[in-house]
């Protein structure tokens, strides 16, 4: 996990001098305000929907659905991972800590990839309170038909790589 | 501390979903919960803080005038290719990529310009994947779910304009009014 935080870390830097370069201090003060303002409202909201999360994975046996849709359920567990990818309530902070149980449960590499897949498509959740009021209906209609597929798309490529051995990281080791 | 809507309804589901863990599974589910999203949260902060920095900074070069004329009604397959960049490296969630995906709209693009945006955005944006992906689902299937999907947004884009030929579902007026 330590390479993660090098390569982000790394970004900061080198795009710290370009933004320097070219916009002076003037533009990494605009840089700083505007992560600020998405840190405070982040930061408000993600103890909580870290909490939830965690409360979620405890309440609902996440750990037998995963074996549904573990490494041999083939294009039936990847078909249902994206439809459960769908219900994932909220946002990044509250899905993946979900998903990663799932992943750590036993789901295969190509079902977990649906789930996250058809969580990025579907979110109910982003379709009410964002989407739908800015963007009308008949908009979001054509773009859930066009999407519907991908999800499972994606599970199958994964599946046709056959990549195993993946490491799950150890948050819930605790 | 203005607190908004949406933070006080992460409040309740919190306590809500906790009060269920607690009644139904007992202290020991509980406490193990709070260590679970403690761990996380070591696990993400390096990087969040980061992921958090890097919007900002790139922010600086996005030019919105550029992206919208790219994206003109007649953009063809170029077009969708821009747009799945634009949507990859769009910062924030979707309190501020819908707000792009309306002003787009209202600039012009089509309808396969903008499905191929939002299926970017939110299947390969760079800033979920560095910022939430990587530190909770590892760099290994992270990745591997990151390559997989990028052609996806092309696809969706041609099938949305496939759709609005076929369909008699009209949108391009909506952002009209």
């Amino acid at each position: 996990m330590i390479s993660g935080y090098i390569i982000v870390w790394f970004f900061v830097f080198a795009l710290t001098i370009l933004v320097i370069k070219n916009k002076g201090y003037k533009g990494i003060k605009k840089s700083g305000v505007f992560a600020g303002n998405q840190a405070i409202s982040i930061g408000r909201k993600m103890p909580f929907a870290l909490l939830t999360a965690a409360f979620i994975a405890q309440i609902v046996p996440i750990e037998e659905l995963s074996h549904i849709v573990g490494p041999e359920s083939g294009l039936l567990g990847i078909t249902i991972s994206a439809l459960l990818g769908g219900l994932l309530p909220g946002g990044p902070m509250t899905s993946f800590p979900i998903a990663l149980i799932f992943f750590a449960g036993g789901a295969g590499a190509p079902q977990i990839v649906a789930l996250i897949s058809g969580w990025s498509i579907f979110a109910i959740h982003r379709v009410l309170v964002f989407e739908a009021p800015t963007m009308g209906w008949s908009f979001v209609t054509i773009r859930l038909i066009s999407c519907a597929l991908l999800p499972i798309l994606a599970g199958l490529i994964v599946e046709l790589l056959s990549i195993d051995g993946l490491n799950v990281p150890s948050a819930l080791a605790f | 501390m203005n607190m908004s809507k949406s933070d006080y309804l992460f409040v309740f589901l919190a306590c809500f979903t906790g009060f269920i863990c607690f009644f139904t599974k007992g202290s020991d589910s509980f406490a193990s919960a709070f260590g679970y999203s403690f761990n996380l949260l070591v696990l993400i902060l390096p990087t969040l803080v980061g992921g958090l920095l890097l919007s900002g900074l790139i922010q600086q070069f996005i030019d919105q005038d550029k992206i919208n004329k790219a994206l003109g009604e007649k953009s063809g397959f170029s077009g969708l290719i821009f747009a799945t960049l634009a949507g990859v490296i769009t910062p924030g969630g979707p309190f501020t990529s819908f707000p792009i995906v309306f002003a787009l709209w209202v600039a012009g693009a089509d309808i396969g310009a903008l499905v191929a945006y939002i299926a970017a955005w939110s299947l390969i944006g760079i800033y979920r994947l560095v910022i939430w992906e990587i530190p909770m689902m590892g760099m290994d299937l992270s990745l591997l779910r990151f390559f997989v999907s990028i052609p996806l947004p092309i696809l969706a884009g041609f099938a949305a304009r496939w759709l609005v030929k076929y369909l008699p579902l009209k949108v391009q007026d909506v952002a009209k009014k």
